[in-house]
């Protein structure tokens, strides 16, 4: 919340997320992928690009566990990683 | 009533000519008794006079009537006068004009709060809402490779709210258009249950138009049980246009910053909505 109270200078708006907002997930269900997830980040040295399989992983497990809306994953900018893994298997 | 008293005035100086034939002046109050008694006999020439100067006194006193009995010309000569009346029409077309150059004003003062949200929403100032923000939009975006964005994230409480809340990563290498995943931790110390709420900030504000989150945790209360604690994920996007604004060439940093208050019962936090 910004309480800058400069007349005239712009100020922040927050927006509420396109999705809404991510229930707890107080179990850590998904602990496990974020964990991975994480390990992943420090080893590329935090480029998101390279970690991009371990956040669909941890996506995919969010949706099976009812922790997040089920959604198609291309819709969620992962399109390119599912013609990846298509050509894999 | 000017106008009355004034033929009166006259009445008396003509009066005060045509009665000397009649005799040597007395005094200056005797004429104008004189003067001012009924003038039922007489010699015919003051008679004539009174009478010319009566229906002279009638016309000038209907004319007054007719245009501005409560205003007289300040002068007698009619070329002035005409020329007083020009300048007093002018005058009234000139207030005319203000008067309704205010009313304008004033309609326009009002109609300005919708035009300037128009103006906000499509140069996108001040971090407003742009339109075109779909689903579809994350489905057909392609990253923008070469532009290299650090996002740094930082996590604040608010002093009542007793919870341990850091991010887990201290920052993160993005590119426009491509989607990406951080975490929060939060943790409650406590032995009583706490119902959390958050904001978050983007600074520079600017670059704030730009980022997307698709999910994350904030605006909604979230419970965290005594000693409990969880990661918080936050899935975001910078949209592909941000590197073809020329406002955002020098901007190679953002900063997301996320503050959780405490929910009480009955407190009404500022959610923002759509507008």
């Amino acid at each position: 919340m910004s309480t800058a109270m400069n007349f005239g200078s712009k100020s922040f708006q927050p927006r509420p997320p396109d999705k809404g907002s991510f229930p707890l997930d107080h179990f850590g269900e998904c602990k496990r992928f974020q964990e991975q997830f994480m390990k992943c980040l420090r080893a590329s040295k935090f480029e998101s690009a390279l970690c991009r399989h371990e956040s669909k992983a941890y996506l995919e497990c969010r949706m099976e566990r009812q922790l997040m809306a089920q959604e198609p994953l291309e819709k969620l900018g992962f399109g390119d990683l599912m013609d990846g893994k298509a050509d894999k298997h | 009533m000017g106008g009355l008293w004034r033929p009166g005035w006259r009445r008396v100086a003509f009066c005060g000519w045509g009665w000397r034939p009649l005799g040597p002046p007395t005094g200056v109050a005797e004429r104008v008794e004189q003067c001012l008694r009924p003038e039922r006999s007489g010699a015919g020439g003051a008679e004539r006079g009174l009478r010319l100067l009566g229906t002279w006194r009638r016309s000038s006193l209907a004319r007054d009537l007719a245009v501005q009995p409560a205003r007289r010309p300040k002068s007698t000569n009619p070329h002035a006068r005409a020329q007083e009346e020009e300048w007093r029409r002018r005058n009234k077309t000139v207030l005319t004009y203000m008067a309704a150059a205010a009313v304008g004003m004033l309609g326009a003062s009002y109609a300005a709060v919708p035009l300037y949200r128009l103006y906000c929403q499509t140069t996108g100032l001040g971090g407003s809402v742009a339109a075109g923000h779909s689903s579809d939009q994350i489905e057909n975006m392609v990253p923008v490779k070469d532009r290299i964005i650090k996002v740094t994230f930082n996590a604040d409480v608010h002093a009542s709210l007793q919870w341990n809340f850091r991010p887990q990563q201290t920052e993160i290498y993005v590119v426009p258009g491509e989607t990406a995943l951080a975490f929060y931790k939060a943790k409650n110390p406590t032995d009583k249950p706490i119902i959390g709420i958050s904001t978050y900030n983007v600074v520079p504000f600017e670059a704030g138009q730009y980022f997307n989150k698709i999910q994350c945790f904030c605006f909604e209360e979230q419970r965290l049980n005594p000693q409990e604690e969880v990661d918080m994920p936050v899935f975001f996007y910078i949209d592909p246009e941000f590197a073809e604004d020329p406002r955002m060439v020098n901007v190679d940093l953002i900063t997301l910053s996320y503050t959780f208050f405490e929910a009480k019962e009955g407190h009404q936090l500022p959610v923002p909505g759509y507008n």
